[in-house]
């Protein structure tokens, strides 16, 4: 095998403290090496044209590159060596800038230890083996889940792209949090005018299929090729002969149902649409309150029916789709700020309510028709305190992040207050303002400035009944640097948001990671926002970390664009710094498949043989396998035990 | 049931009539009081507020004494029925866990203080107050069962101050910015409780010697919101919130331009009431605001 | 290439792609500062890991290794470094049986973003080393040869070596089940050339079942022949099959089990290296087998044996003419003065009655494990030093071993991987005996075959019984081969390790 070595001065950053030339000059020594040298800056084209030039004219096997890390410039440096004609994995990297230049003074020492690299590095390219990707098929259709509007969104590009999509929504109604919402800043437009057309369009769309009061249960396959097991929970209605007229709603005698749309604001009815808009209007109910469910006798529903469509024998239902790539658009939920927040009455005044009770009070959807009116007593509030930070950038109840959106929709809310009751007043209590977007600030200064908005920066320290109908809220003014009390009517908590309810199941069922808070955790938080670390699977909207509408939405069509991207492919290459088994040497026991995390290695009977067998594919290359296997039978491409022990003995021999 | 009992000092003058009714309420329910004997001052308000190590050395002393007692008498608890006393005692034997503490309060004590929490070496006794024990150990049915005279029509405000839930880590106590322990007594009692919402807002304390106007202006809102609530009268806790609320009550409306006539009682004196004791033992006579006519209305049907 | 004499130690640093080496590069872009001596090895995650890695380095003259990976829930590959934890920690407890100081090894989490953590552990680590100062080398090591006087462990129950009663129902629901030929053999014991030895018997015949023996002298395991019996009994079905024909069914491999040969099918079961429907299990309580050595240690070696007789505790010996009446209390197996699992745990037939142990019975610790512990490390490095001298790699412990899966493929011999070299060096010959060791971590019952077979009396046994007892104090008592069901502790995980800690190094 013939090695070249070409050692990196990046400018001064290596040459200041490593003595590269000296290092170009240990190298000729190691086994194997035919050629080595040093270069002011190996990533520069006339850098790169240097290794094709070399390994030209030498004959070289294999290419060594010590300079920066591998997780900045491997990828440049593989391309190199391909167009030298090589193999991209025989080539490997010493990192003697992040590792040696950068951290240590002692040139002496950094020059002996970026000898060092260099020498672990040729006696691992020396069992460097080419490896080659495989293509495999992939299925033209995508599983979104959550029909938010950042679901919504990757549904529609995806669809409009001429890709099947599987829509997957829990609640009956699609639309998400936006559909709750009144109005949207900073244009106060309406909600449901921007968002409804779209909701149409995936009624409509040839290429969506559309579940909703379904969840998604199981997943298994890969990138190009998941098979995915959606639980569909029983409507009761048959949605081909519901016509939506509501008919069934108005004779329904269940008139205490907790009204889920309407964030509980008001009671509906156990068979119900839950708003006029709704996307599939059909009528379904809600098994754990109707009276012909619960207590077997009623049935008003279906008798009133014109069309037939109730059924109360219906069953839950397991739907079976295979799918190429996956869209994770879940959402949020707001904190439970019950029992956090005890000293704001921990939800035992009526009169204080959170930000989405607001909205649906504002709504003239909603159970008020769009009027303000007091929970408590049906009073038109005069003054309306707003809190925000609720549950965000709380170190003391363990929430230390920032819900993003919160100050925007307060300024909003306390805009449109002013506009439904002109001779009211609000007051914003706020930790800092946070209006970065484009036209925030400056509709928050509109709030300020134009509507009259006291904006009082101070924590709320408690809210208090004053026993004649109004509520006391306490806050330290930090500006003033004096505690101030404010009577009010009403009071709107800005509620910090976490992951949906039940992300953290979903995330297991996904294999992707999430954090503390049931956020989905994606692949780079800067460079790969929409991707996450499982091939195949992508994140849209809040899901992925507390959003604003314009952020969802462009998530959304990111999202999109990633898996029209990936499944626009014919095929799809695989990854080859995957894991091999042996056949020869595996006994079949298994053990490889019991740890590997992607149900990647199966067993399969090989001449009346079990033995193991990695799903290319599917395999992610972590080397669990590896690390298991008693007798080596099983070795991670590009890891072997055999690398990895040569650059142990090229550090220890005694 | 056996309690090792600390009066503490505002139970020998100010609330004299909390201490009486306490004692009176516990013989009526048989619970035996074991004095601590040669108790002295438990390192309260002046003290700690100067110094930590003292303040903990004074509590650390009763404790040892109450440590012996129990042991002595066979008491399984030990209680004080004022929350000053009870947040000092407490916080003492949360210190005293730390040995560099420990060290420093043993040094002020003539003999080191016993150790927390090992079982029979005379632990370090934790403190509960009178209401925790009346509530979780004693139990409300228990009570129930022995009320004689229903305080039936009587609407009630229960005040718990700011200390005897809080704070949380320490008290280890009913909820702390909504506790429902007394609420639950007084219905135990079969009066009505108000949704009284400043539970736990604070009385002024001690400002009332320094800042007049401040208890002024505190306890004339908690009053005042007893009043808008519909209360007939104001239960609590604490030696320091009863005089700020009772004795102070005049000051109080004043400062709000309002007259009150808000009597201010003891839980202790209403369960003294609903289990049929003598006036006299429960000090009623010593309260500023008389309690004659608003205690008329027990057994009276509401008007509507 | 050396280490820079009088400057620099030599560390090892095993760090995952995703987080650590991420957090290494981060603390480079941020010049933080760190001592010289680590060099990194890139490896993808900290699953990757194999203990061995970090053993071999530190076997070959590296002062101190260090992994480091994704934080516990983290982990790029969603569960690597759960299982990595529990490997490692297995290696670090490991570690001071053979001399070799844990603090050397320390492993830990950092993620991508956590620079100047990563500057703390390097510091930290590297301090402590240059406190500890360059590793004893194993191959410098003094030998020593002492081998202490091992008294044997109190017997937990009555050991006897009496004929067992319940030996003719056992033949005879053996001779049943090969009366219908759905058995390809039973496997037993029948008498050696002498009266002293079993050797193993294959039964096809009912009328085989009569050289059936079973008493003290059933030594050996039944148990490490099944999986060649069964793939013996597949290739015998297959005779005569032509290409697209369907497969037959292969016939059953009978097995009479001891308590201790129950464990071993329970593990082979459990690792699925044969199925439960391959075979029919016969087991019968046991009393109590004899150590050889013992009883020669009595009689004196070289000695004819004549006869040999068991009634109850006493076993009477006729050697060279001499008759010797020796106790089973004296002459029992360690194996079976410790054992708590007389009866087989799983089998389809059972003659005779349970022999019960009490429950609350506990084992003493093996006398080898109480003498090495009160070595000091550089005492018990000189101890195996001077032990694995007399190794003759014969690898006769590997074969006795029923537990030894990897067969003919057992990477003593083998070049790919390449983890021990055809060189006879004292390092070579322990690293195999440590590769065995940590390869049977969470699967060895304790048979002590292993040191029955060596020839030069290395007691090999001990590193096996020492990861034992780690696995033990790490996964609530867990004893290998007692249940069906259990999941070995290193082919599992918990989020939370309620007997793992975090290890700190003091100033990180």
């Amino acid at each position: 095998m013939k090695i070249g070595v070409f050692i990196c001065h990046c400018g001064s950053n290596i040459a200041g403290t490593v003595d590269c030339v000296k290092v170009a000059k240990n190298a000729e020594a190691f086994p194997d090496v035919a050629y080595s040298t040093d270069n002011m800056y190996m990533c520069s084209e006339p850098g790169q044209d240097h290794i094709v030039e070399m390994v030209k004219k030498h004959d070289l096997d294999g290419v060594v590159v010590a300079s920066c890390s591998p997780r900045m410039h491997e990828p440049t440096f593989r391309r190199a060596v391909e167009r030298a004609g090589l193999n991209k994995y025989m080539f490997e990297m010493a990192n003697i800038r992040e590792h040696v230049s950068w951290i240590g003074k002692d040139k002496d020492a950094n020059t002996n230890k970026a000898s060092e690299l260099v020498r672990m590095a040729v006696e691992k390219l020396r069992r460097n083996a080419p490896l080659f990707s495989k293509k495999f098929e992939t299925i033209k259709k995508v599983l979104v889940v959550g029909a938010g509007v950042a679901g919504i969104q990757a549904a529609l590009d995806c669809a409009d792209a001429g890709l099947q999509v599987v829509l997957v929504e829990r609640e009956p109604a699609i639309g998400g949090k936006m559909a709750k919402l009144d109005k949207t800043f900073p244009t106060v437009d309406c909600s449901s005018c921007i968002l409804g057309p779209k909701m149409v369009d995936v009624s409509q769309h040839p290429n969506i299929t559309l579940y909703t009061l379904s969840e998604v249960e199981k997943v298994s396959g890969y990138v190009g090729n998941f098979s995915v097991n959606i639980k569909r929970r029983a409507p009761y209605v048959d949605f081909s002969k519901c016509t939506g007229c509501g008919a069934c709603m108005e004779k329904c005698p269940a008139k205490k149902t907790p009204d889920r749309f309407n964030e509980f604001m008001g009671p509906t009815t156990a068979i119900n649409i839950p708003f006029p808009q709704a996307i599939p209007k059909k009528a379904t109910i809600n098994p754990q309150y109707c009276r012909k469910l619960t207590e077997g006798k009623c049935g008003i529903c279906a008798k009133i029916c014109p069309t037939g469509a109730i059924n109360y024998e219906m069953k839950d239902e397991v739907i079976t789709e295979e799918v190429g790539a996956i869209v994770a658009a879940t959402g949020y939920d707001l904190m439970d700020w019950k029992s956090n927040y005890g000293e704001y009455g921990g939800g035992r005044y009526p009169d204080v309510i959170t930000s989405l009770q607001y909205e649906r009070l504002l709504s003239a959807a909603g159970p008020t028709g769009g009027h303000i009116l007091r929970p408590s007593d049906g009073r038109e509030p005069k003054k309306v305190a707003f809190i925000c930070c609720v549950g965000s950038r709380d170190r003391s109840i363990g929430r230390p992040y920032c819900s993003g959106f919160c100050c925007m929709y307060t300024a909003k809310q306390a805009v449109l207050t002013k506009d439904h009751i002109p001779d009211s007043q609000s007051y914003v209590f706020y930790m800092d303002i946070r209006a970065p977007g484009k036209l925030y600030d400056e509709f928050t200064r509109r709030a300020i400035e134009e509507y009259g908005t006291e904006y009082i920066r101070g924590r709320v320290s408690a809210i208090q009944p004053d026993g004649k109908g109004q509520y006391i809220v306490r806050a330290a003014d930090t500006l003033l640097g004096k505690p101030v009390e404010v009577a009010v009517d009403l009071v709107v908590l800005a509620v910090g948001v976490e992951g949906a309810k039940g992300s953290g199941k979903l995330a297991e069922t996904l294999h992707i990671s999430y954090d503390n808070f049931g956020f989905f955790l994606e692949s780079h938080i800067k460079l790969r926002p929409v991707e996450t670390n499982t091939a195949g699977v992508f994140l849209a909207g809040s899901c992925q970390g507390a959003k604003d509408i314009p952020s969802s939405v462009a998530q959304g069509s990111g999202a999109a664009a990633k898996v029209i991207g990936l499944l626009s492919k014919p095929k799809l290459e695989s990854d080859p710094q995957i894991s091999n088994v042996n056949i020869k040497r595996c006994v079949g026991c298994g053990k490889c498949v019991d740890v590997c995390p992607f149900q990647a290695i199966t067993k399969e009977n090989i001449r009346g043989e079990i033995k193991a067998q990695v799903i290319e594919a599917v395999c992610q290359g972590c080397g669990l396998c590896a690390a298991t296997c008693p007798q080596g039978a099983i070795q991670l491409s590009h890891f072997t035990d055999n690398q990895i022990l040569a650059e142990v003995n090229a550090l220890c021999q005694c | 049931m056996k309690l090792a009992y600390y009066p503490g000092c505002s139970g020998m003058g100010t609330s004299a009539e909390y201490e009486r009714s306490t004692r009176a309420v516990c013989k009526a329910l048989g619970i035996e009081l074991q004095d601590l004997p040669d108790w002295s001052c438990c390192g309260s308000t002046p003290a700690h507020a100067t110094d930590a190590v003292l303040s903990a050395a004074l509590s650390a002393r009763n404790l040892t004494i109450a440590a012996k007692t129990m042991a002595q008498s066979g008491a399984t608890k030990f209680t004080t029925p004022c929350p000053s006393c009870l947040l000092n005692l407490k916080t003492a034997r949360h210190h005293m866990a730390e040995p560099e503490f420990r060290a420093k309060v043993d040094a002020i004590l003539d003999e080191p203080c016993p150790p927390i929490g090992q079982k029979g070496e005379e632990p370090l006794p934790d403190t509960y107050s009178v209401l925790q024990l009346l509530v979780e150990d004693y139990g409300l049915e228990n009570i129930k069962s022995k009320v004689k005279t229903p305080l039936k029509g009587l609407k009630i405000a229960p005040y718990y101050g700011c200390l005897l839930s809080r704070p949380p880590k320490i008290m280890q106590f009913d909820d702390p910015e909504n506790p429902t322990s007394m609420d639950r007594l007084l219905e135990a009692l079969g009066a009505e409780v108000v949704p009284f919402p400043l539970k736990t807002e604070c009385c002024g304390a001690s400002m009332g010697i320094p800042r007049r106007d401040i208890t002024e202006r505190l306890s004339g809102r908690l009053i005042e919101t007893a009043v808008r609530y519909g209360a007939d009268m104001i239960a609590v806790a604490c030696p320091l919130c009863h005089m700020n609320l009772d004795l102070r009550q005049e000051q109080a409306a004043r400062a709000k331009n309002a007259v009150f006539d808000m009597p201010v009682l003891y839980f202790t004196q209403l369960m003294g009431i609903a289990l049929g004791l003598k006036e006299s033992d429960l000090g009623l006579n010593k309260l500023c605001v008389s309690p004659t006519q608003a205690l008329q209305k027990i057994g009276k049907e509401v008007s509507a | 290439m050396s280490v820079l004499t009088g400057k620099e130690l030599r560390i090892v640093g095993f760090l995952c792609n995703w987080c650590s080496y991420g957090g290494a590069d981060t603390a480079g872009v941020a010049r933080a500062t760190q001592p010289t001596d680590l060099r990194i090895i890139r490896v993808p995650c900290s699953g990757r890991v194999n203990p061995l890695f970090p053993l071999k380095a530190l076997l070959s003259g590296a002062d101190g290794v260090l992994v480091s990976g994704c934080h516990p829930r983290d982990c790029h590959y969603s569960a690597g470094n759960f299982y990595a934890r529990r490997r490692l920690e297995l290696l670090k407890e490991f570690l001071p049986i053979v001399g070799i100081d844990p603090a050397r090894f320390h492993y830990t989490w950092v993620s991508a973003s956590e620079g100047p953590r990563w500057k703390q552990v390097v510091t930290a680590f590297t301090d402590r080393i240059h406190k500890l100062g360059p590793a004893p080398k194993f191959q410098d090591a003094v030998p020593s040869y002492d081998m202490p006087d091992l008294a044997p462990v109190a017997p937990l129950r009555n050991l006897s070596c009496g004929a067992n009663p319940a030996l003719e129902d056992l033949k005879k629901q053996l001779k049943e089940a090969l009366s219908d030929d759905h058995l390809f053999c039973v496997v037993g014991w029948q008498k050696s050339f002498d009266g002293l030895h079993a050797t193993p018997l294959h039964m096809r015949k009912p009328e085989d079942v009569d050289k059936l023996i079973w008493g003290p002298f059933n030594v050996h395991s039944t148990a490490n022949m099944i999986p060649q019996l069964v793939n013996d009994a597949k290739a015998a079905a297959m005779v005569g099959v032509k290409r697209g024909d369907p497969i037959p069914p292969a016939k059953k491999i009978g097995v009479v089990v001891k308590g201790c040969d129950g464990k071993w099918l329970v593990e082979l079961l459990q690792e699925k290296l044969i199925d439960r429907d391959a075979v029919e299990i016969f087991a019968m309580g046991c009393n109590g087998t004899v150590s050889y050595d013992r009883i020669i240690a009595k009689i004196g070696a070289g000695k004819r044996i004549d006869s040999v007789e068991g009634n109850g505790d006493t076993l009477r010996v006729v050697a060279d003419g001499q008759e010797y009446s020796l106790s089973m209390k004296d002459v029992a197996q360690d194996k079976c003065r410790a054992c708590t699992v007389p009866n087989a745990p799983v089998y389809d037939h059972f003659a005779g009655d349970p022999v019960k142990v009490s429950e609350d019975a506990k084992p003493e610790a093996a006398a080898i494990l109480a003498y090495l512990d009160g070595l000091t490390l550089e005492q018990r490095m000189s101890f195996w030093r001077g032990a694995i001298e007399r190794c003759i790699r014969c690898h006769a412990c590997r074969n006795a071993c029923p537990m030894c899966v990897c067969r003919e493929y057992c990477v003593a011999d083998s070049r790919e991987p390449h983890w021990v070299t055809q060189e006879d060096t004292p390092v070579n010959k322990l690293f195999f005996q440590l590769i065995h060791a940590l390869h049977l971590a969470g699967r060895c019952t304790g048979c002590g075959e292993c040191n029955r077979a060596c020839p030069m009396g290395v007691p090999v046994g001990a590193l096996k019984l020492h990861a034992a007892r780690i696995v033990r104090a790490l996964f609530d008592g867990y004893q290998p081969g007692t249940k069906l069901e259990a999941v070995p502790p290193f082919l599992g995980y918990e989020v939370e390790e309620k007997n793992i800690p975090e290890h700190q190094i003091e100033g990180a």
